[in-house]
């Protein structure tokens, strides 16, 4: 006879085994630890996608923190953290490292002027070539809004006083410049920005897409300056950028002067946890995560696809 | 408990050694001489002179010390003197409370307040009036400038000042002053001559404090001194003190061969401004109390 003891033994047994067996057995039962650093601009979106991916992955911890694009990438490089955020291009030197670039979001600056200056009709029918915004901002050759067909005054230009993306894409869209050939006051933070040009009737400067719409249309008292792409004198339809959806227009469609990349830097190939990460991020919820958060563009299907094989 | 004060002591010159040996790639490839004299912050074509940043703290310290000092000496005469005990119970703590304010919210009134208050008004002002004064030169103001800095770190190290300025005048013995009313003085008379004459040490003292607490103030100033690697003409002009130049770039000193070595010797070169500055008080404190 069969003691009871061992036949309550035997069915427990059975009854953990099957309930442990019936669990639904994803692909890879992800748990660990996933840390990323970087850039302030792609902080907030990775902050979301952090969540999502939690939520998913309920064993997996996230640990996001910010601290700028030269952090996120001096992390990836020394392997301090699993993937780092940089807000700007990777150069030669990094890449000669093993930073291996992943686009994963893009973004835009706009060059703004204040309502009330004393050009913007001028500005606003006919643009400003990329060659004048050289001479207003890098150059410093053109002093005075009277060159941009307004009355005399001089142009107070303004710049990102902190080491940024937004400010090292308007530089690159001006030309091949870095972020100290910038001229101008330099004034702390995009909200900064925003706030000094609207302040100043005499002032230039440029934010980015989601700190220069409020809701979708252009934030008030500031008005965004057409650049002239095509140098034709003249604003054609789509270089004219006046709410937040011809705004993420421009940018995905790849014409934008001041379109900007922002990517996941691994050292090397990602590790199995930032690789789903990373998909995660390009699928379709992560994208709609991405919209939902609002300010940034996504990946067109075929850039997402490249970027997936990028990290197989 | 040795230990403790020892350790607190030893911490300064910990993290004088520490910024030293980062700074030692930058001090190897150029001579410390081009480094501090050196005019020119251009990161990315190798040049960081340090020179306007230097000047740019200069500047603004010297500015909010202007603003600050008479405005506080006179603020800690009237606490301790003449006011009221019950006017001293609402002031004083008022006072206090304007040095627990965080650093961000000033920068955030500043520029909210004081860059339109120069751009505006005191700038026009300047160019309409003052023109033949050259510090005063106002053709280009946009509000952020050396005086906004000055404004906004005067308003910062007042408390310091009154603070301490107004115990040591609070702390000398009612004696003095009795026998100061007893041989006729006025009251005034007896304030200047016997009073802030006793106090004087202590009243140096709270100057070289606030005076500190100016040099090394980041966030607040950074936010609307304008942030220009050139040296300052006039007051209306921008400014880049060396807190500002570390924190500006301290999310991107890794992208750029050489840049970390450059802000840490940055960091470095302030520290021993601020240590000279506290070592020079000192001296004339103590040579003051010698004689």
């Amino acid at each position: 006879m069969i003691k009871r003891t061992t036949i309550a033994a035997v069915l427990a047994a059975l009854t953990v085994t099957s309930v442990i067996a019936s669990q639904p057995v994803r692909a890879a039962e992800l748990s660990g630890s996933l840390s990323l650093s970087g850039a302030w601009a792609i902080y907030p979106l990775a902050v979301k996608w952090g969540a999502a991916f939690q939520k998913l992955y309920p064993k997996v911890k996230m640990d996001i923190s910010a601290g700028g694009a030269g952090k996120g990438m001096a992390d990836a490089l020394v392997g301090a953290v699993d993937i780092g955020m940089v807000s700007r291009e990777v150069d030669r030197t990094e890449r000669a490292k093993g930073a291996l670039p992943i686009l994963i979001v893009k973004d835009g600056v706009f060059p703004t002027v204040s309502v009330r200056n004393p050009a913007v009709k001028r500005i606003v029918a006919k643009g400003m070539s990329r060659k004048t915004l050289q001479d207003i901002c890098i150059k410093g050759t053109i002093v005075n809004w009277r060159a941009v067909g307004g009355r005399s005054a001089p142009i107070h230009v303004y710049t990102r006083s902190d080491a940024c993306g937004a400010a090292s894409a308007w530089a690159a869209t001006l030309g091949r410049y870095k972020q100290d050939d910038l001229k101008g006051i330099g004034v702390y933070g995009d909200p900064g920005l925003l706030a000094a040009v609207r302040r100043d009737p005499l002032g230039m400067g440029y934010n980015n897409l989601s700190y220069v719409f409020s809701g979708d249309k252009v934030a008030s008292g500031i008005v965004i300056v057409p650049i002239d792409a095509n140098n034709n004198g003249k604003v054609d339809a789509d270089e004219r950028i006046d709410s937040r959806e011809k705004a993420y227009k421009a940018v995905a469609s790849g014409r934008y002067p001041g379109a900007r990349r922002e990517f996941f830097v691994t050292k090397g190939k990602p590790n199995t946890l930032a690789r789903a990460f990373i998909e995660f991020a390009l699928s379709d919820a992560g994208t709609k995560v991405l919209r939902d958060v609002g300010g940034y563009v996504p990946l067109s299907k075929s850039e997402k696809s490249e970027q997936l094989r990028k990290i197989k | 408990m040795l230990a403790t004060t020892l350790f607190s002591g030893m911490l300064v010159v910990v993290i004088a050694v520490a910024l030293y040996a980062r700074s030692r790639p930058l001090i190897a490839s150029k001579s410390l001489s081009a480094i501090i004299f050196g005019a020119n912050w251009k990161p990315s074509a190798g040049e960081f002179g340090l020179g306007p940043f230097i000047i740019g703290t200069a500047w603004v310290t010297a500015v909010a010390a202007i603003i600050a000092v008479p405005l506080c000496i006179f603020a800690s005469i009237y606490l301790a003197e003449y006011a009221a005990p019950r006017t001293r119970s609402i002031l004083k703590p008022l006072i206090d409370l304007l040095a627990g304010i965080p650093s961000v919210v000033y920068g955030a009134w500043a520029a909210l307040v004081i860059v339109p208050l120069i751009a505006d008004h005191l700038g026009p002002y300047a160019q309409a009036h003052l023109k033949r004064i050259p510090l005063l030169n106002a053709e280009y103001v946009t509000g952020y400038s050396v005086l906004a800095g000055g404004i906004v770190l005067a308003v910062m190290i007042c408390p310091v000042i009154i603070s301490v300025a107004e115990e040591v005048l609070r702390a000398v013995p009612q004696d003095y002053r009795d026998a100061s009313y007893a041989v006729g003085a006025t009251r005034l008379e007896t304030i200047t001559k016997v009073v802030i004459r006793r106090a004087l040490r202590g009243l140096m003292a709270a100057v070289v404090l606030g005076i500190s607490r100016a040099l090394g103030e980041t966030m607040a100033v950074l936010m609307v001194v304008g942030n220009v690697a050139a040296l300052p003409k006039s007051v209306f002009d921008p400014a880049y003190p060396l807190p500002a130049l570390i924190a500006n770039n301290y999310g991107e000193m890794m992208s750029i061969p050489l840049y970390d070595s450059a802000l840490l010797c940055a960091a470095l070169v302030l520290l021993v401004i601020v240590l000279f500055f506290n070592v020079a008080a000192r001296l004339v404190l103590v040579r003051g109390a010698s004689r």
